[in-house]
């Protein structure tokens, strides 16, 4: 038995399976929000616009990886494929996105002119639906956020991959960077009602975390189980400073403290706002690490 | 309808690379970038000082139930009637999906650099025109013409074995299905049509 690293997906891979899931989560995320708490305007279409951003930018590291992007329509063939369901979950998600940001972006004095110019039934209509748009919108997030894990769980020589865990353990990481996300952009608003959707993004980005951190466990605990692979995968992983440091002490301990100390003590009032800053970049940085790594260490476990 | 298959004797392999040899000529395989559609691992088995020096000749397993296949967004993967797993090149967009997919490491990208190479050095008569992901196809341009592929006719010492599966009258057939042949990581569930008697 030979384990061999893959040397198949790299850093643009990780990059799109991290801004994949931050993308998706951030959308999901803010129109939850939208539909229980309501929210103000401004800063919903700020979310939203830039969680489309970050699937754009996703999916031009994707093209950019492939030998022939300018055939990508064709991944639309094969239903078993997972790469086919990613595609179908990015559209859907782009569709519901647009059609819940444009009515919010006519807040902005300086893009709704060009809002106006789209035929006043559609944007009723589009007005009218908001909050299904919302609805449908998050389902697509959650879908592209889960499938990020799902593409990369169908290698059966990878055992690390090659696991349920691991789609579980990249929705819980990207919905914790998009709660993450979410909290930085509230802390630039100069509303102060945005204050107290901060402290409830900061309940759940804990909550997240924590979710998160057991996942972890698990995931490491049925790794080291069986002398496959993903055994030594973890290993190689354990014996990555930047993983262990960077992801696990700096990605997802250090900011759980902070925000824990922000749940308990903190006022929420302008004055926190710079240790959650530095909480939500680090939760991101530590996503994007989680990916790198866990793509890094997919070791294939071959017979010879 | 054949289901066509290989059996590859381990006793008798030396280790000479022939196959290599004879599948990048025939197949121009970018063997200037170290890319081959079949290799001979070297592997050494066992603890000193009982240790045993054994060569397994590999290729694409031609899998029954296939894990690239399924990866393929684009359907550039398909399996033949005769169940020859093969490589739409114009449609294969190459996303590695199978390559990631596939516990065999039985494919490579034969991407922009390689296709320039290859024209380079055979001109016009090239037969990979653009990039794609490529894999070995058991010859069966050469199959159809009732020839063997490249490195079964090839292997000076008869290790590797090719014919019809189903046909009970096949030498791989009795091999195949003779107890002494297996298949590599069975566990997974690939069925690959490839079996090995051990050494
Ligand atoms: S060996 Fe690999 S490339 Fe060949 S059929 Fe099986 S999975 Fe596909
Ligand atoms: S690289 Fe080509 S053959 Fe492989 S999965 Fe992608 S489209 Fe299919």
């Amino acid at each position: 038995m030979t384990f061999v690293h893959q040397e198949v997906w790299h850093w643009q891979i990780a990059t799109y399976l991290f801004l994949g899931g931050l993308g998706g989560a951030t959308f999901a995320i803010s129109a939850l929000i939208h539909l229980f708490e309501g929210c103000d305007r401004k800063m919903l279409s700020v979310a939203v616009m830039s969680s489309i951003g970050f699937l754009v930018l996703g999916t031009v590291f994707l093209l950019a990886d492939m030998l022939q992007p300018l055939k990508a329509i064709y991944a639309l063939t094969n239903p078993r494929s997972w790469i086919f369901w990613g595609v179908i979950f990015i559209n859907f998600y782009f569709v519901s996105a647009i059609a819940y940001v444009i009515p919010l972006l006519e807040v902005w004095p300086k893009i709704n002119p060009y809002v106006q110019k789209i035929p006043r039934g559609i944007l009723d209509l589009l007005e009218r639906f908001n909050k299904l748009a919302a609805l449908t919108g998050s389902a697509a997030g959650f879908l592209v956020a889960i499938y990020t894990g799902l593409l990369i769980s169908a290698a059966p020589a990878i055992s690390f991959w090659n696991t349920p865990a691991l789609p579980l353990l990249f929705v819980i990481s990207g919905f914790s960077t998009g709660a993450a996300f979410l909290l930085l952009l509230s802390t630039f608003s100069k509303n102060e009602e945005s204050w107290k959707i901060i402290a409830k993004l900061e309940e759940l980005d804990a909550m997240l975390i924590v979710t998160e951190l057991i996942i972890l466990g698990a995931y490491f605990n049925f790794a080291l189980f069986l002398p496959t692979g993903a055994r030594e995968s973890a290993q190689v992983l354990f014996h990555s400073p930047l993983f262990i440091i960077g992801f696990f002490i700096f990605g997802l301990i250090v900011p759980l403290a902070i925000e824990t100390y922000g749940i308990f003590f903190a006022k929420h009032t302008k004055k926190s706002g710079h240790l959650l800053v530095i909480a939500s970049v680090m939760v991101l940085l530590g996503g994007y690490l989680l990916r790198y790594y866990v793509l890094k260490a997919g070791l294939f476990q071959f017979p010879w | 309808m054949a289901r066509y298959g290989m059996v590859m004797d381990m006793r008798t392999c030396v280790g000479c690379q022939a196959c290599m040899a004879a599948c990048t000529a025939e197949n121009q395989t970018p063997f200037w970038n170290g890319k081959f559609r079949t290799h001979v691992e070297d592997k050494a088995q066992g603890t000193f000082p009982d240790v045993r020096r054994v060569l397994l000749p590999r290729l694409c397993m031609h899998c029954e139930n296939t894990p690239c296949l399924s990866a393929c967004p684009t359907g550039a993967t398909f399996m033949t009637e005769d169940g020859i797993v093969k490589v739409n090149y114009d449609r294969c967009i190459g996303c590695y999906a199978c390559c990631i997919a596939c516990p065999y490491d039985a494919r490579y990208a034969y991407d922009r650099e390689d296709v320039n190479k290859e024209e380079e050095l055979y001109g016009k008569f090239t037969s990979h025109k653009q990039p794609h992901v490529d894999k070995c196809t058991f010859c069966d341009h050469r199959v159809s013409e009732g020839r063997e592929p490249a490195c079964v006719s090839t292997c000076p010492t008869n290790t590797r074995i090719f014919g019809d599966l189903d046909d009970p009258n096949s030498e791989v057939h009795k091999l195949a299905t003779s107890g002494k042949a297996q298949a590599l990581n069975q566990s997974l569930g690939t069925s690959p049509k490839v079996y090995y008697i051990p050494s």
